[in-house]
């Protein structure tokens, strides 16, 4: 409890406040952006925050992440082009409203949909993921080992890549994660004896290379001439009709959101379709969707703003990503030294406490900032995208070099750039390629430390409960789904 | 356009299983290179020997090459649009300025950048290739005290 309090009067430092303040600006601004989202601004930001105070730096990358997952309804109702991925089913029916000359009622909508789901999700955080690091703390090597490889197996359904391609692209980054001096024995692996290699590749290069260079890559053949933009003349919070017709679309989203949010790996935008569709399924008036629906926009905001909250459950208590912003927010609290896992309730429990009040602070702060300058940020998707890009560009290369003040970093930076490029290009998401590089290092570790405990005797790691359990879970995430519809197409046989 | 056409089928066609084959090329290289690792006394060894991992991993990914080639075969719809590779050409042209000057590089780039997206304002040369490089420059120089490499033009400043 004193922790709780203690995290509450870390808000009471002006500085950290101001941060937050334009952290959340920042996040909108990012959010706005199409093409840039909050992935890119936290792994393209997270070069800054290396010379700050970690919760100082921690609760910037949070702020990025919450408010660039809500800023994206700005572009999405206004001219139709989510600013991320989450926000797409946003357009669906936040444009169709907006061109009704609406636009004011469905961000108003958009606005407090997210908030909700938002500070729901982070109520939820704050009693979940210490009880969750508590269940934790009895994990040996063996159950960590198995509970990493969960995690990775949520992998197969991340992004937009076929599961198997997923899959690989994971195993690359974990092989990546083996470059250097092993921790274990001291032994040199793919360093070519450069001693620069002798720590292993930075996941810093490789973010901002995969998620920044990369996208650039992709938009540089993008036309965005004929972007079509609504007029707004003011935004207005929704009536109380409006409220009476989606609380109910509200509560559940956020409820769908914050579960698939603390799912490993499995993030906002995969929270707002499902948030989207059952909001249609269970309308009076499932015709309305996709022509200006508010329950569409409300279903689908309030579900991508709670997975926020969500993710960061698994991330902080276990130390496993629960969706791609939350890879970046990982590398970021190891960067500075920190450890998530079930240590940090009890060792750092005034740190964790501090980033959930600041999730919080930032979920009641864009609510007026949503309100009241949706007009202003609205106005960013006019910066060009022949100045914003070249700028983003300077920002990876000298981003990535100013971490340890290495060129080897910029190449690496741009090698994974052009690596992420093709990836994409031919249908391997670069998500797990991040998430394998960050939870490759602990996998065999955890491997190594097994083996050791077991006695080498492999074989031995299911007869342990709760390994079991998770070693079944990974088989079901890998697994399930074919054996499924295997299942159905020899039920129908019959 | 027909011509278009079999042009891109062609080109998909190879990429088709020359993308798995560089995998797999790949994948021979590394497990080749993880023969040559040091191999560690049973005492010492902790639960496993360094090769043991990535060979895992090496191995998994060969396997996972083959179902996805079975599976789901790559399949790519168009070309490498020509910006995209101009942008990929002036990368390695960056690397090359950046032996130079770190920041005659990022200019150069940035301004090669804006060419391609086809807008040749001075105002945009000037905002791309010039104030914008200045100011990251003096950001990180004087704000987090960080030492660019040296160079015909930060020179002037380091002396």
């Amino acid at each position: 409890m004193d922790s709780f309090f203690a995290g509450l009067i870390a808000l009471a430092d002006p500085s950290l406040v101001l941060l937050l303040v334009a952290a959340t600006l920042g996040g909108v601004v990012i959010g706005a952006l199409p093409g840039l989202n909050a992935t890119t601004g936290a792994a393209l930001l997270l070069p800054f925050t290396i010379t700050m105070d970690p919760v100082a730096a921690i609760a910037i990358l949070t702020a990025i992440y919450c408010s660039a997952t809500f800023a994206g309804a700005i572009t999405a109702i206004l001219i139709n082009t989510p600013g991320t991925s989450a926000s797409a089913t946003t357009c669906l029916d936040g444009f169709p409203l907006a061109q009704k000359g609406e636009a004011g009622r469905a961000l108003g909508l958009a606005v407090v949909s997210s908030t909700i789901g938002g500070v729901f999700s982070v109520i939820v955080l704050m009693l979940a993921a210490p009880l969750l690091a508590r269940a934790a703390y009895s994990f040996a090597p063996p159950e960590y080992f198995a509970l990493t490889l969960f995690g990775l197996s949520m992998l197969a359904t991340i992004g937009g890549g076929s599961p198997i391609k997923n899959i690989l692209a994971g195993c690359l980054g974990i092989l990546l994660a083996t470059i250097g001096i092993d921790l274990m024995t001291g032994v040199n692996r793919f360093t070519f004896d450069m001693s620069v290699l002798s720590d292993g590749i930075g996941f810093v290069p490789v973010m901002i290379g995969v998620f920044g260079i990369s996208e650039l890559l992709v938009q540089i053949s993008n036309n965005q001439a004929g972007l079509e933009r609504v007029k707004l003349k003011a935004v207005k919070l929704p009536t109380k009709a409006d409220y009476l017709k989606v609380w109910r679309t509200i509560l559940r989203s956020t409820g769908i959101g914050t579960f698939i949010g603390i799912l490993p790996a499995e993030g906002a935008t995969v929270a707002s379709m499902i948030g989207y569709n059952e909001a249609k399924r269970w309308s009076k008036n499932p015709e309305e969707f996709g022509k200006g629906a508010i329950e569409g926009i409300a279903g689908s905001e309030a579900a991508n703003n709670s997975a926020t909250g969500g993710a960061m459950v698994p991330t902080l208590a276990l130390g496993i990503p629960g969706s791609p912003t939350a890879a970046v927010i990982l590398a970021g609290l190891m960067v500075h030294g920190l450890r998530p896992g079930p240590t940090m309730f009890t060792e750092q429990s005034d740190f964790a406490f501090s980033i959930f009040w600041s999730m919080m602070f930032v979920n009641l702060l864009f609510l007026g900032v949503g309100l009241w300058g949706a007009r202003i940020f609205a106005r960013v998707t006019l910066v060009p995208v022949q100045i914003l890009w070249p700028c983003v560009f300077i920002f990876s290369v000298v981003g990535a070099y100013a971490l340890d003040q290495s060129m080897m970093d910029v190449w690496i930076a741009l090698g994974a750039g052009v690596l992420g490029y093709f990836m994409r290009r031919y249908g391997f998401s670069v998500v797990p390629l991040a998430i394998g590089l960050i939870l490759g290092e602990i996998l065999e570790q955890r491997l190594g430390q097994s083996m050791v405990m077991l006695k080498e005797q492999w074989w031995l790691l299911p007869t342990r409960p709760l390994t079991l359990l998770f070693l079944v879970l990974t088989f079901m995430a890998l697994f399930g789904k074919p054996i499924w519809n295997g299942l159905i197409r020899l039920h129908s046989k019959v | 356009m027909d011509n278009e056409i079999n042009q891109y089928s062609k080109g998909s066609a190879i990429e088709s299983w020359l993308i798995p084959l560089i995998i797999i090329i790949f994948c021979g290289f590394t497990y080749w290179l993880t023969t040559g690792f040091d191999r560690m006394p049973p005492i010492l060894k902790r639960g496993i020997q360094p090769s043991d991992f990535p060979q895992l991993l090496v191995v998994l990914m060969v396997g996972l090459t083959a179902l996805f080639v079975w599976k789901d075969p790559i399949k790519v719809s168009e070309k490498i649009p020509t910006p995209t590779f101009i942008a990929l050409g002036m990368m390695l042209v960056f690397v090359l300025l950046v032996q130079l000057d770190f920041f005659f590089g990022l200019s150069i780039f940035c301004l090669g950048l804006t060419l391609l997206w086809k807008d040749r304002r001075w105002f945009t040369f000037i905002f791309v290739g010039l104030l914008v490089p200045l100011g990251v420059f003096f950001l990180f120089d004087q704000v987090f005290e960080v030492r660019f490499p040296r160079g015909f033009l930060t020179n002037i400043w380091y002396g």
